[in-house]
């Protein structure tokens, strides 16, 4: 049952699908090393505070613990990432509710979690600030000079004088929340730490070498001495981005001190207590229209929460603030962007990295605005779509032949848009059940934005054995995504191998290069590509000594394994290892100006439209999603199953973010903290989701193909959104719309 | 999870005899669904679990000509499938079959689905069940209580706020159900309405159980002809959670008329609340849109909303209203077919 060439385009079997189905994937619970202990996490009780003292209760044999504060840590005390600003574990103050203090280890489970419950934190509060409001307004300084880890300003245009032919103007302001990645397998790490082995982790990670910068200053030893591992890793959506090196700098602390191995797993509730969420946002809109419904002049506001610490803030901001004016043409923008500090544990990277609390505030207020011209709302929409040859905001010019009002079209048929929202109009005056249908159109960037590519200079090594196999060397992780099974397919194809003669290297720093974090919709698009390109210089160098295939052998025939594996050998008896690597080069022409922030942001961008039509119960407030379409132009689909998956799960979670996530803060600190309290979507919230790929290759992409991870985030809360305001009549304009919302919401509306 | 000894007992006595005098020193295991939980956030910490599953008595569902006996281990989806409460019980078969996931059915027993431990985020913090400050002052009414009591809680003094979480209880009580509950003194028998209590004190419990006292099994009357029953569930999304709102009704006929109506709302107070007022109204009227929007109205007539829950006063209005109009649907299809 072997796939036919070319693999690109087919739904092969997942890589490491027998081993997950089987139960022989080995995710870091799995591991068990002789000697081991556990750990656990001592966390400040308070939102801001001086610590005073830390007292051990006198009935725990604290003897046979390891317990390790700061002052154990023999390098520099932060988890380097961005900046240095935070610190592994807190010394004398603390900056938000669950900071990591103290590390308890012992070789008991159970006991080890008596003893954290006996280990009291004596703070003294300091004044601390939890909303953006009060962060902006400096209501107490708790970062820097003004709370303020980064801020944004694009401009195109002229703003200031476009208002006045501006003939309609039109203001909104738009708030989401927090959401936890809800990741299957909560975080976890094993270290073994000494003096003189160093230090090596394994764990349950997206980017390793982010791990591996984050131990070099912590431990002060040299690059070669920290070593780390990726075990299998049951999904990350950016959960497991940045805050796998704080764990893994903990696991390491202990087990240094301990010289034993630790195993240092969180559980459900610590996991979505302490580790990052998607930051909340507050974002402000002005747009100037002509009466026909042209973009005059565009100005928003975007602000978002990152909680204590800097961490990835200014590159979600980044992103936010780049999608804020979506895939849409205005001749003058302004685009100010904040992100502010809050007494929270840090907010971090998750699917969609600000583009979603962005997407949403535009895609909501330009029903706002289409409504305010008295046109349909994609009637607005058409006539202001960016198309090829036009700039958006960041004055990037659009090669690519999109085609918005295409999708739309698409979208609408499939989802017969037009009738039912004529139909529903029609039928909900007299009914209870009242239904909604809207849509969101928008687009995602693949990659690092701006220079951010050129500067990580991601590598990627293709190298193969005498035996005809070849091995994929990538730092890019498998986190359920798909992406060894999309490398192989990537591979397989530029070799002509079956894929079976492929094997893709575990990511471990000691053995593969950085190809950069996996993250930002890049490891398809750009690992990918380098995938490719790597392969083929591997193919090249066979070919010149010999290898029979395309060039080399018979007229246009793809070489046989055999034929490989020969060549493979003979290179190797006479020149030694047979490997080739490849570097990212930027595709030609791009261009980014990070002083004017303008510029080519992203190599790529995917375009979609996305319809929810949706069910309200106007008497009990129930809302339920009844349809979803959603159609996107994505390159090329390299692994139909993988990226419907991808699509599908996108938007079952971007459903949960419109309706049901709700993270509760009291004091900085999540406070339903537990699946019980904190609600996601389940199998049976969740409508057919109905899946349309359009294809439109993108060069620099492996066979055609642009990232697509992020992308289907982004859509699904403005689109549902939407639709409530067309059943209801409501205008919501935060995010989730819970029961309590939606109530408040119609109150307003028959008042 | 803390340390404890696991005690594996093959007779109610055996079993009431390895559990303590004290609450919190010992716990019964059932299904586990809820202990476990409880028992993993170190809400509870017993020393010693005892576990009802070796106990054959505890097991099965018998139907005689005087009504029905339904083990406490009996699961949720034995109940469900039992041809009897399926036939005569339809209302309790509803709420047993709308307890989501099939694992949780599967496990979930009768005795755990009443003896449940309250859902409120309070005491499952850590809290207590009366949750209160240091000073002894209640932390719902000023706090987050968007999912609390809007009936029988006391207004701004310290006392329980939470919302009873079991769906089986409001139904079983409109059928007059009675538990059996087995302790080292012997049997007792209490009426389900008077079983649940909302305690004084911290420590103390939802129900009139001694902390060694088992709940051996529930016993239903047999079911009079032309009743007509319903559960009607508010629930915020679809699976794998608590109803907001539920209201239970049992109707005796007398042709289109109702002769006597038993109303019990869930989840809306510490205990199974019922609705004596809408019970009252509805006695001699056919069962209409407008007369069962006005039970409903009678239903929630008393309710105090706390600053977070005004909501829920509206879902007990419709969860009445909806039952009371399922039930009276259940008799058309009835007339209809025979
Ligand atoms: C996600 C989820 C959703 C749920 N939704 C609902 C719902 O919509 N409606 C609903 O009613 N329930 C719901 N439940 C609760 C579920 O029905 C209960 O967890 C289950 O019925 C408890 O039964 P168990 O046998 O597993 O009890 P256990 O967990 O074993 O015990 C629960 C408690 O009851 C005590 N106990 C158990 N048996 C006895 C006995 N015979 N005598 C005295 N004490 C006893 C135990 O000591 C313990 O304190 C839900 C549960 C989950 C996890």
């Amino acid at each position: 049952m072997h796939p036919e060439p070319p693999l690109i385009g087919q739904a092969v079997p997942r890589k490491e699908g027998r081993d997950k189905v089987t139960g022989r994937a080995r995710y870091v619970d799995d591991l068990v090393f002789p000697g081991m202990m556990y750990g656990a996490t001592v966390r400040s009780p308070v939102a801001r505070g001086r610590i005073r003292a830390i007292h051990f209760d006198e009935n725990i044999p604290w003897q046979e613990f390891t317990v390790v504060t700061a002052q154990d840590i023999p390098g520099e005390n932060c988890v380097a990432l961005i900046l240095h600003d935070q610190p592994c574990l807190a010394a004398e103050i603390v900056n938000h509710p669950e900071e990591p203090v103290v590390l308890l280890g012992h070789p008991d489970k159970h006991l080890l979690e008596e003893a954290r419950r006996a280990v009291r934190l004596e703070t003294e509060p300091l004044p601390a600030v939890f909303t953006i409001e009060d962060s902006l307004a400096k209501k107490e300084i708790i970062w820097g000079e003004d709370n303020v880890f980064k801020s944004f300003l694009v401009e195109k245009g002229d703003v200031d004088s476009a208002w006045a032919r501006a003939e309609i103007v039109v203001e909104g302001e738009y708030e989401t929340g927090a959401q936890e990645q809800l990741y299957i397998e909560p975080n976890g790490m094993i270290a073994v730490a000494n003096p003189d082995e160093g230090v090596t982790v394994w764990g349950s990670m997206q980017c390793p070498y982010y791990v591996h910068k984050a131990l070099v200053p912590l431990f002060g030893l040299s690059k070669d001495k920290v070593r780390v591992i990726q075990a299998e890793t049951g999904g990350g959506f950016g959960g497991k981005e940045e805050y796998p090196s704080m764990i893994a700098a903990h696991a390491a602390l202990l087990a240094w001190k301990a010289g034993r191995p630790v195993k240092l797993i969180y559980d459900r509730a610590e996991d979505m207590a302490a580790t990052t969420k998607r930051h909340p946002s507050r974002t402000r809109h002005r747009t100037g229209v002509t009466r026909d419904g042209k973009l005059v002049a565009l100005e928003i506001d975007f602000v978002i929460d990152g909680g204590a610490y800097c961490t990835l803030s200014p590159v979600v901001l980044s992103r936010g603030t780049i999608h804020a004016a979506g895939p849409y043409e205005c001749p003058n923008v302004r685009i100010r962007s904040r992100a502010v500090a809050t007494n929270a544990p840090p907010h971090g990277a998750f699917r969609g990295f600000g583009a979603p609390q962005s997407v949403f505030a535009l895609e909501r207020h330009f029903d706002q605005v289409a409504k305010a011209c008295g046109l349909a709302p994609d009637e607005f929409r058409r006539r202001n779509f960016v198309h090829a040859g036009g700039t958006l905001a960041v004055s990037q010019v659009i090669h690519e032949n999109v085609d918005l009002p295409q999708l739309m079209e698409r979208a609408f048929a499939e989802s017969d848009y037009h009738a039912k929202r004529a139909r529903f109009a029609r039928e909900n005056r007299d009914a209870r059940v009242k239904k909604g249908i809207g849509f969101a159109a928008f687009l995602h960037g693949a990659g690092f934005t701006g220079s951010g590519e050129e500067y990580l200079a991601s590598v990627v090594a293709v190298e193969a054995t005498a035996e005809g196999r070849v091995r994929v060397l990538a730092a890019s992780t498998e986190i359920g995504q798909g992406a060894n099974t999309v490398f192989t397919q990537i591979a397989a194809d530029t070799l002509g191998l079956d894929p079976e003669l492929i094997d893709i290297a575990p990511p471990d720093t000691a053995a593969v290069p950085n190809s950069g974090p996996t993250v930002a919709s890049r490891t398809t698009m750009i690992v990918g590509k380098l995938v490719e390109s790597a392969a083929l210089g591997l193919k090249q160098t066979l070919v010149s000594s010999g290898l029979p295939g395309e060039r080399g052998g018979p007229e246009g025939r793809p070489c046989t394994s055999e034929e490989f594996q020969r060549a493979c050998a003979e290179y190797i008896r006479k020149h030694g290892a047979l490997r080739a690597t490849c570097q990212y080069a930027p595709p030609p022409g791009i261009k980014w100006d990070d002083e004017k922030y303008q510029g080519d942001a992203y190599g790529a961008y995917a375009w979609a439209v996305y319809v929810a039509e949706v069910s309200v119960d106007t008497v009990t407030y129930e809302i339920r999603v009844d349809d979803f379409v959603a159609v996107q132009e994505v390159g090329k689909v390299i692994h139909p199953v993988l990226a419907t998956g991808q699509i599908e799960g996108g938007v079952a979670q971007g459903i949960g973010y419109a309706l049901y996530e709700n993270v509760v803060w009291r004091e900085g600190r999540m406070v339903n903290a537990q699946m019980t309290n904190y609600i996601m979507p389940t199998s049976a919230d969740v409508p057919p989701i109905r899946v349309f790929f359009e294809e439109n290759p993108y060069p620099f992409g492996p066979g055609g193909a642009k990232g697509i991870g992020e992308l289907p985030m982004d859509g699904p809360a403005p689109a549902i959104v939407n639709a409530i305001e067309q059943a209801t009549g409501a205008s919501i304009t935060r995010i989730p719309v819970t029961p309590e919302v939606l109530m408040e919401a119609l109150e307003g509306v028959h008042a | 999870m803390n340390v404890f000894e696991y005690a594996n007992p093959t007779t109610t006595k055996e079993a009431a005899g390895l559990l303590a005098a004290q609450w919190g020193e010992a716990e019964i295991l059932a299904g586990g669904t809820d202990l476990l939980s409880l028992m993993k956030n170190y809400v509870a910490t017993p020393k010693r679990v005892v576990s009802l599953r070796g106990i054959k008595e505890l097991s099965g569902i018998t139907s005689s000509a005087s009504g029905l006996r339904i083990g406490a281990m009996v699961t949720l989806q034995e109940l469900h499938d039992h041809k009897a409460v399926h036939d005569d019980y339809h209302s309790l078969a509803h709420a047993a079959g709308s307890v989501p996931s099939p694992q949780i059915r599967n496990l979930g027993t009768v005795g755990g689905d009443l003896c449940q431990r309250p859902r409120c985020w309070y005491f499952r913090n850590g809290f207590g069940l009366l949750a209160k400050d240091e000073k002894g002052q209640p932390l719902v009414p000023a706090g987050d209580n968007r999912y609390h009591a809007i009936f029988g809680h006391p207004g701004g003094s310290p006392g329980a706020y939470y919302v009873h979480p079991s769906s089986l209880a409001p139904a079983l009580i409109t059928f007059g159900a009675r538990v059996k509950v087995a302790g080292p003194k012997g049997e007792r028998e209490i009426p389900l309405a008077s079983f649940f209590a909302t305690p004084k004190r911290e420590g103390e419990r939802e129900n009139v159980l001694m902390p060694n006292e088992i709940v051996t099994e529930i016993i239903l009357a047999a079911a009079s002809k032309g009743m007509l029953t319903a559960t009607y569930e508010v629930r915020q999304k679809e699976a794998l959670d608590w109803p907001l709102a539920t209201a239970s009704v049992a109707l005796r006929m007398s042709g289109d008329k109702v002769k006597s109506a038993r109303i019990v709302l869930g989840h809306v107070a510490p205990v199974p609340w019922p609705a004596h007022e809408a019970e009252k109204l509805l006695a001699g009227q056919t069962i209409t849109e407008d007369s069962a929007a006005k039970a409903g109205e009678a239903a929630v007539r008393g309710a105090k909303a706390l600053s977070g829950n005004k909501y829920k006063v509206q879902l007990a209005r419709v969860a009445v209203k909806r039952a009371l109009l399922e039930a009276a649907a259940h008799g058309k299809e009835g007339m209809q077919h025979g």
